[in-house]
């Protein structure tokens, strides 16, 4: 087809789509959608197409790739006319696209492949979408309804103005303007994931969350708004104003200081809530804020360090409790780093390899708390719970990583080993001793995704 | 085993064919080398094998010597220089493929984490060939070892296409891993450190190719990898070693353009260099000459793809733009190699000219209060009045660089942040374009300055300004003159003294007592600059009453 006849059946069959119908994007479905489903701002959609310049030479192909192309909807990563176009497509449909530069490659074209001003042909066929997942977990899912505008989004500690309806099971049972503080939603009955979805938002925006229990109002529920335990919300966020929080840059370290007290206090109330995950959000903003401040003088170092250490210890806890046990390790560390003979930190570093099944290391740091501490009877009720379970458990694998070298010499007198020994040696990584000396060469390799 | 037991082996050894040589030869032949390895004789095991009548022994059986002798390294039995030599003589002597297979029969239980650091980490401590020159001279081997890396992973990545990607076994997926932080690793160091030209086949370039080709086989998708994999998923240990990989990656595909065609075409200009802005930055902080060629270009490439006039001013407050900005004025202001400084000045008005009338205006202002530099505040001053000429083009009007909004950015370029105390020489370049501009502004029609109090305010500042300009010019001149003076006494009393102790042959010398100099420069030099110096003020005297005569003409003329 050359450049007059394709203009041409454009001209004749197309839809200008553009939102101030000036021609830039004329649209004609090849095929129509299947159920009427379109997509909607910061969506995850999938497509696949074909670039073409007016001439009928091919530019770029997601099928010559044999991968269809995935992109978040209306955000500015991919052409103008694409974000305007994929917006008004229907799931499955399949149509094509004649795009004015302005809304291609501009002036600028793109080069070696594209000249400049060129009108480009795309077709495209939109195979699925599904709402921007805001958390690795799925936990908080968003669809946008009213793009938002400008590049900053509301930060931990900022003031934000938002109008809600949160609706359970097509219930609504909260609709309200309603003021807080990014990462203390808590405090007015909002729950975490929209809490946690406020960093992801624009001025101006209006979006719809899908919330899981574990962001919503989990096991609890919650009886003021006759929700029960365990279910899944949705809520309809707009965010009319914020006003941001001084980032850690900009503020200097006696405000940090100062503003350090009061986070901690309403992160311990969290914890005694039984809100940890609001108590972890106070407690990382600690350690954001003085991570890396060295302070003048004796006095403001150790004011600093005292500080957190508390952070990095009540972390410590909040983290045994949500059973995420590398953290608890990690937050231990860097207690240590700074006071070698922290009982607590000791003890709780034990806990968590405990629960990891390490067992020698966790004895040796329940072995340091009573050495620092001889009357820390909790010590030594887990000193006997580990050494149980390492009789328990099978120390022959530890064994047979003792001494690599060893082995080849033992293997001298064999002959045709079976490679088969080393897929069994990788499958008994699971639990027990054995994922010492393995894991620690593997730390540096955990597996990909 | 005694001695003559053992001569009679050897000799039964010389006598025998090699396809007549049983297990059981071998076995013996092994157990000698560990004999002699634990009994510390290694001298004397080193000396049997380069003995020429064993040679023969030593092709066909040579290579079972292999697994003592390194573990006697390994266990650091004595004799650890015998046990060495023996090794080399071994890998030149024996058949390759052996060799290979005793290797890698001993590595075999080793995790392929560990064996492709240990090779990765060897390689690191060889210095990254430079220039061309050095590439070719390749003193230390560093090419040829690359050229054999690059060979030996390509046996392994034909492995993977056969397998098109399946990665149904824990073992393809441990194979998968590992080729990906080989690669990720590889770009890090040495190809971030090397020069890479496409015109330039060099076996580093070569190197590089066989990584991107490695990429997309072992379904690693670049887009995903660059704009948008989370840190949290790092394979890598460390965040900032994996984004140096990723800065080379998009190096590599964006200004070499290597692979680009399977990239997908789609992406939005802005997008891509937002998302570059990051490694950009992150070259950008290095102090290395490589990486900050790499830096720029891949800048520069980033910015052509946009629209002229485009990015928003919400752009500017992203951290990673702020940052990279940052590093491309210390780049300006501090680096001590001229053509670096003069790419980034390239580098520096391609992305002001891509900038939106509103950014352009708030760049300009965010450089003027952290410039600091007489020469960056300069270059911005000229830039404005381009800006300005160009708004007053019909068509172009904007409210940026004509009235009210101007004014506030007018007050930034037009004033003394040390007040009296400026030294007029440093900042001779911020003045000079500063005055330029004034008298531009006058210059042009009244009726543009369509309010009459922005035309007041206009006048005001331009009356401040000139004023301290003025007790500048004057203090400055007295200095200088001050200064002249001192020099040209000193110049005299110098040849009157060389005089006087030419006459006179007593060694006595008369120290005169000078003030202190300022600067180490020769008294010639220094009088030139100081004289230029002077010049210089009388040439802003007379910009100054230009100024004022422009400034009484409009006065003048009646609205």
């Amino acid at each position: 087809m050359d450049a007059q006849s394709a203009t041409a059946i454009f001209a004749a069959k197309g839809i200008d789509i553009t939102p101030n119908k000036d021609q830039g994007v004329i649209k004609v479905v090849k095929r129509p959608g299947l159920n009427g489903n379109q997509p909607m701002i910061g969506d995850r959609v999938t497509v696949h197409y074909t670039g073409k310049l007016l001439t009928g030479k091919k530019f770029d192909c997601s099928r010559d790739r044999k991968e269809p192309f995935c992109f978040n909807l209306g955000k500015g990563q991919v052409l103008k006319a694409w974000d305007i176009s994929v917006l008004s497509m229907q799931e499955g449909e399949v149509c094509t696209l004649l795009c004015k530069p302005e809304y291609a490659y501009g002036s600028s074209g793109s080069p070696n492949k594209i000249p400049r001003n060129s009108l480009i042909v795309f077709e495209m066929e939109l195979l699925k979408f599904e709402g921007e997942k805001l958390t690795d977990d799925g936990g908080i899912i968003r669809r946008i309804k009213v793009k938002g505008e400008g590049y900053t989004n509301p930060n931990d500690g900022a003031t934000v103005k938002v109008h809600l309806e949160g609706s359970c099971a097509g219930r609504l049972f909260d609709c309200r303007d309603v003021t807080f503080v990014v990462g203390e939603a808590e405090d007015k009955g909002i729950p975490l994931g929209v809490d946690r979805a406020m960093d992801k938002m624009q001025r101006g925006e209006c979006c719809v969350l899908y919330l899981q229990p574990k962001y919503g109002f989990g096991t609890e529920g919650k009886s003021e708004y006759k929700v029960g335990p365990d279910k899944d919300l949705v809520y309809e966020v707009s965010l009319k104003e914020f006003q941001s929080a001084k980032e850690s840059w900009e503020m200097d370290l006696i405000e940090k200081l100062d503003l350090a007290v009061g986070v901690k206090h309403k992160g311990n109330q969290y914890f005694k809530a039984g809100r940890i995950f609001q108590a972890v959000i106070q407690y990382q903003r600690i350690v954001s804020w003085l991570e890396m401040e060295c302070g003048t003088g004796m006095d403001q170092q150790k004011k600093i360090q005292d500080i957190i250490v508390t952070a990095h210890l009540n972390l410590a806890l909040c983290f045994l409790r949500m059973k995420e046990f590398s953290q608890v390790v990690e937050n231990c560390n860097k207690v240590i780093e700074i006071e070698e003979h922290n009982e607590k930190a000791l003890y709780r570093r034990g806990e968590a390899r405990l629960h990891r099944n390490e067992f020698s290391l966790a004895l040796v740091d329940f072995q340091l708390v009573l050495q620092f501490n001889p009357s820390n009877r909790a010590a030594r009720a887990q000193i006997s719970i580990c050494q149980r379970k390492m009789k328990e458990h099978h120390e022959q694998d530890k064994k047979t990583y003792a001494n690599m070298f060893q082995k080849f010499a033992e293997r001298d007198a064999k002959t045709g080993k079976p490679k088969r020994r080393r897929n069994e040696s990788t499958r008994s990584i699971k639990n027990g001793e054995v994922g010492i000396k393995r894991r620690r060469s593997s730390q540096d390799c955990p597996s990909f995704q | 085993m005694n001695e003559d037991q053992v001569n009679d082996m050897i000799q039964t050894w010389r006598d025998t064919p090699e396809k007549d040589l049983t297990p059981d030869d071998f076995q013996w032949f092994k157990n000698l080398g560990c004999a002699c390895v634990t009994g510390g004789d290694c001298a004397q095991l080193l000396k049997c094998i380069q003995d020429e009548k064993n040679q023969e022994i030593v092709k066909s059986m040579g290579c079972v010597l292999l697994e003592p002798l390194i573990n006697g390294i390994v266990k650091k039995e004595k004799g650890l220089y015998h046990c060495q030599a023996a090794i080399t003589y071994l890998t030149q002597t024996c058949r390759a493929d052996e060799l290979l297979q005793s290797l890698l029969g001993l590595i075999e239980d080793i995790h392929p984490g560990a064996i492709s650091e240990t090779i990765m980490r060897q390689l690191s401590r060889l210095p990254v060939p430079y220039t061309q020159q050095q590439e070719e001279a390749d003193e230390f081997g560093l090419c040829r070892c690359y050229s054999a890396l690059a060979e030996f992973t390509k046996s392994i990545v034909e492995e993977m296409k056969r397998k098109d990607g399946d990665c149904d076994t824990a073992e393809d997926e441990e194979l998968r891993t590992e080729l990906l932080k080989f690669c990720l690793r590889s770009l890090r160091d040495p190809l971030l450190e090397a020069e890479l030209n496409r015109d330039r086949k060099s076996s580093l370039w070569l190197f590089a190719m066989e990584i991107m080709v490695t990429l997309p086989v072992i379904q690693v998708s670049l887009s995903e990898l660059l704009f948008f994999n989370s840190p949290k998923k790092s394979p890598l240990a460390d965040n900032s070693q994996l984004n140096e990989a990723r800065a080379c990656l998009a190096y590599l595909l964006f200004v070499q353009r290597i692979n680009i065609d399977s990239f997908p075409a789609v992406y939005s200009p802005v997008f891509i260099l937002r998302c570059n802005v990051e490694y950009i930055s992150q070259l950008l902080s290095s102090k290395k000459e490589s990486h900050l060629l790499k830096g720029l270009a891949l800048f520069t490439k980033s910015l052509q793809s946009v629209q002229d006039n485009a990015l928003p001013v919400s752009l500017l407050e992203l951290k990673s733009f702020y940052s990279a900005i940052q590093n491309l004025r210390q780049l300006l202001t501090e680096c001590p190699l001229q053509h670096l400084r003069t790419s980034g000045l390239q580098v520096l008005q391609l992305f002001i000219n891509k900038l939106d009338p509103e950014a352009k205006h708030k760049f300009f202002r965010c450089m003027l209060k952290t410039g600091n530099h007489a020469g960056v505040e300069s270059y911005v001053v000229k830039n404005i009045k381009n800006q300005v000429e160009v708004s007053m083009e019909p068509g172009n009007h904007n409210k940026w660089f004509l009235g009210e909004e101007f004014l506030s950015l007018l007050g930034l370029v037009l004033c003394f942040p040390q007040g009296a105390e400026t030294d007029l020489l440093h900042s001779m370049d911020r003045i000079m374009e500063s005055l330029n501009l004034l008298r531009f502004l006058l210059i042009k029609d009244k009726v543009l300055w369509s309010q009459t109090d922005v035309w007041e305010e206009l006048v005001r500042i331009k009356d401040e300004y000139l004023k301290m300009l003025r007790v500048c010019i004057s203090m400055s001149r007295a200095y200088y003159s001050a200064e002249l003076k001192a020099l040209r006494e000193d110049l005299k009393l110098k040849v009157k003294e060389a005089r006087e102790s030419a006459r006179s042959s007593t060694l006595v010398k008369r120290i005169t007592v000078k003030h202190q100099d300022v600067s180490n420069m020769s008294p010639e030099v220094k009088h030139q600059v100081l004289q230029s110096a002077l010049v210089t003020f009388d040439l802003m005297e007379s910009l100054i009453f230009r100024i004022e005569e422009i400034a009484e003409e409009k006065r003048k003329i009646p609205n």
